[in-house]
């Protein structure tokens, strides 16, 4: 596994990925509670936050495929709840559909969670992208949130691939021995690797722990290069913040 | 079990979020006097294990397949708060750098399958060990509590996963509560038999390493046996 596995093309270098992680956290959140409050029927409101999501998108020079792939994981809830559709009878019009009467409320609700899920999981999926782990830790820990998660946090960005390559290299010795993991009761054998792959993690942690002691470790991560906000970043972040919310308060006032 | 953004109403992950919120502020300061700089690396790496634990997907039936939570686990090694804490970590990295759960619902997410999956169900399986242990050992309460537990721990957390759905009109009560139960009854057995089995040879090799477990360890005995 590569280690950049968890912010892949965070490096990249574009007008998106040198802003402060601050001014992106800040506006995409904003733009994802915005969005999430939005009601359904507000089909312009949703256009302008489609429209902003794009253009960032673009700016990013993140590979369009490689956003496509990310924004799939959202697929199998808006599944989901699609089947769950035909059981819905709230009222409203209805529309034969074969064997199933589907009430244009439970499509009202179908479009409502894909269309919410599908800028919110875009707007992750960008921030994450086109910033590196630890610089977002960072930011993250200026917007006050408690140094401790951004700390373990940091320790598990640090150490996830590791242990992923130990699992997926016990994963591969026992598909080897073939055993392919079908079966429910093939679990006990999940549980022994389970077992021993914490046994070696927390013996690395030990090992980690008094490597970084005999370095100096007092228990917070120095920071190569202290980044502020700059004029750019504030403007990125108003502009974001501005067009959301009139998208948003246009829809109030019709 | 993760819900996205925009599958919860604003009144439910509102209040949610603030629960949460609630919790994991007691969390750090239940926690705090456990968490100096030696058991950060600890809990980070914990982390880190829990989430690569989670790509060991066991399928489950017709091409569903399930992962596990590792809450109940995370918390019996760890003990209540800092197993709690590591699960906020996980869920929070998940949200923001796999956009596995929303934004929105993460304070939800962490009620789902950090308090009600997690905490409930850890301090139901330690309330019946105390109980069991007047009979049985220590081991085999812990280790017979840490099944049922893992598997009550994964039902309960999809009931609430579907009551959260229900109540923000997403999906209809009656259609979603059984689908979800049913399919997790399966997943849960999975959870529980992994779950033992880790318990069960972290105690036989390292039992200083776990945290709800406080009698002899097991080597110990045994040489005690030998001597004796």
């Amino acid at each position: 596994m590569k280690h950049d596995y968890i912010d892949r093309y965070s490096k990249l270098e574009s007008p998106v990925h040198s802003l402060d992680p601050r001014a992106k956290a800040i506006a995409l959140f904003a733009l994802i509670v915005i969005c999430v409050t939005t009601p359904p029927r507000a089909w312009w409101a949703f256009c302008v936050y489609a429209g902003v999501v794009l253009i960032i998108a673009a700016a990013s020079r993140v590979p369009v495929s490689y956003l496509l792939s990310r924004v799939l994981v959202v697929l199998p809830f808006i599944l989901m709840v699609a089947v769950f559709i035909p059981f819905m009878h709230k009222g409203g019009t209805s529309y034969d559909l074969g064997p199933f009467a589907v009430s244009s409320e439970g499509l009202l609700v179908l479009w409502n969670v894909a269309i919410k899920s599908t800028i919110s999981v875009s707007c992750l999926i960008l921030l994450s992208s086109t910033t590196p782990f630890p610089d977002l830790m960072h930011g993250l820990e200026r917007l006050h949130v408690p140094s401790f998660f951004t700390t373990v946090a940091a320790f598990m960005y640090r150490y996830i691939f590791v242990i992923v390559d130990e699992a997926q290299r016990m994963k591969r010795a026992c598909e080897s021995r073939n055993f392919r993991g079908r079966w429910i009761w093939q679990a006990r054998t999940v549980g022994y690797m389970v077992a021993s792959l914490f046994l070696r993690s927390h013996d690395r942690a030990e090992r980690v722990y008094q490597a970084m002691c005999a370095r100096g470790f007092d228990g917070t991560f120095p920071l190569q290069r202290e980044s502020s906000m700059r004029a750019a970043d504030y403007v990125f972040m108003s502009v974001v913040v501005l067009i959301v919310l009139t998208g948003r308060l246009a829809v109030l006032w019709k | 079990m993760h819900i996205p953004d925009g599958f919860l109403d604003p009144k439910t992950w509102g209040t949610l979020t603030g629960v949460s919120a609630g919790f994991t502020g007691y969390a750090l300061y239940a926690a705090k006097s456990k968490l100096n700089e030696k058991v950060i690396p600890l809990l980070g790496i914990t982390a880190a294990f829990i989430f690569a634990a989670q790509m060991l997907n066991f399928p489950v039936a017709g091409g569903t397949s399930g992962h596990f939570l590792g809450a109940i686990l995370a918390m019996v090694l760890l003990g209540a708060w800092p197993g709690f804490l590591v699960m906020v970590v996980v869920l929070m990295v998940q949200c923001l750098f796999f956009a596995d759960g929303g934004l929105t619902a993460l304070g939800a997410n962490i009620f789902t399958m950090a308090v009600i999956g997690g905490l409930m169900s850890y301090y139901l399986l330690m309330l019946s060990k105390g109980a069991l242990g007047r009979s049985l050992s220590e081991r085999t309460s812990l280790l017979t509590c840490t099944a049922v537990f893992s598997w009550i721990s994964v039902v309960l957390a999809s009931i609430a996963c579907s009551f959260e759905l229900a109540i923000s009109g997403t999906v209809p009560l009656g259609t979603v509560l059984p689908a979800m139960v049913g399919v997790h009854a399966i997943i849960g057995v999975g959870e529980a038999i992994i779950t033992t089995v880790v318990i069960a040879v972290v105690l036989q090799s390292r039992p200083d390493l776990v945290d709800a477990y406080s009698g002899p360890p097991e080597l110990g005995k045994r040489v005690a046996r030998e001597v004796a």
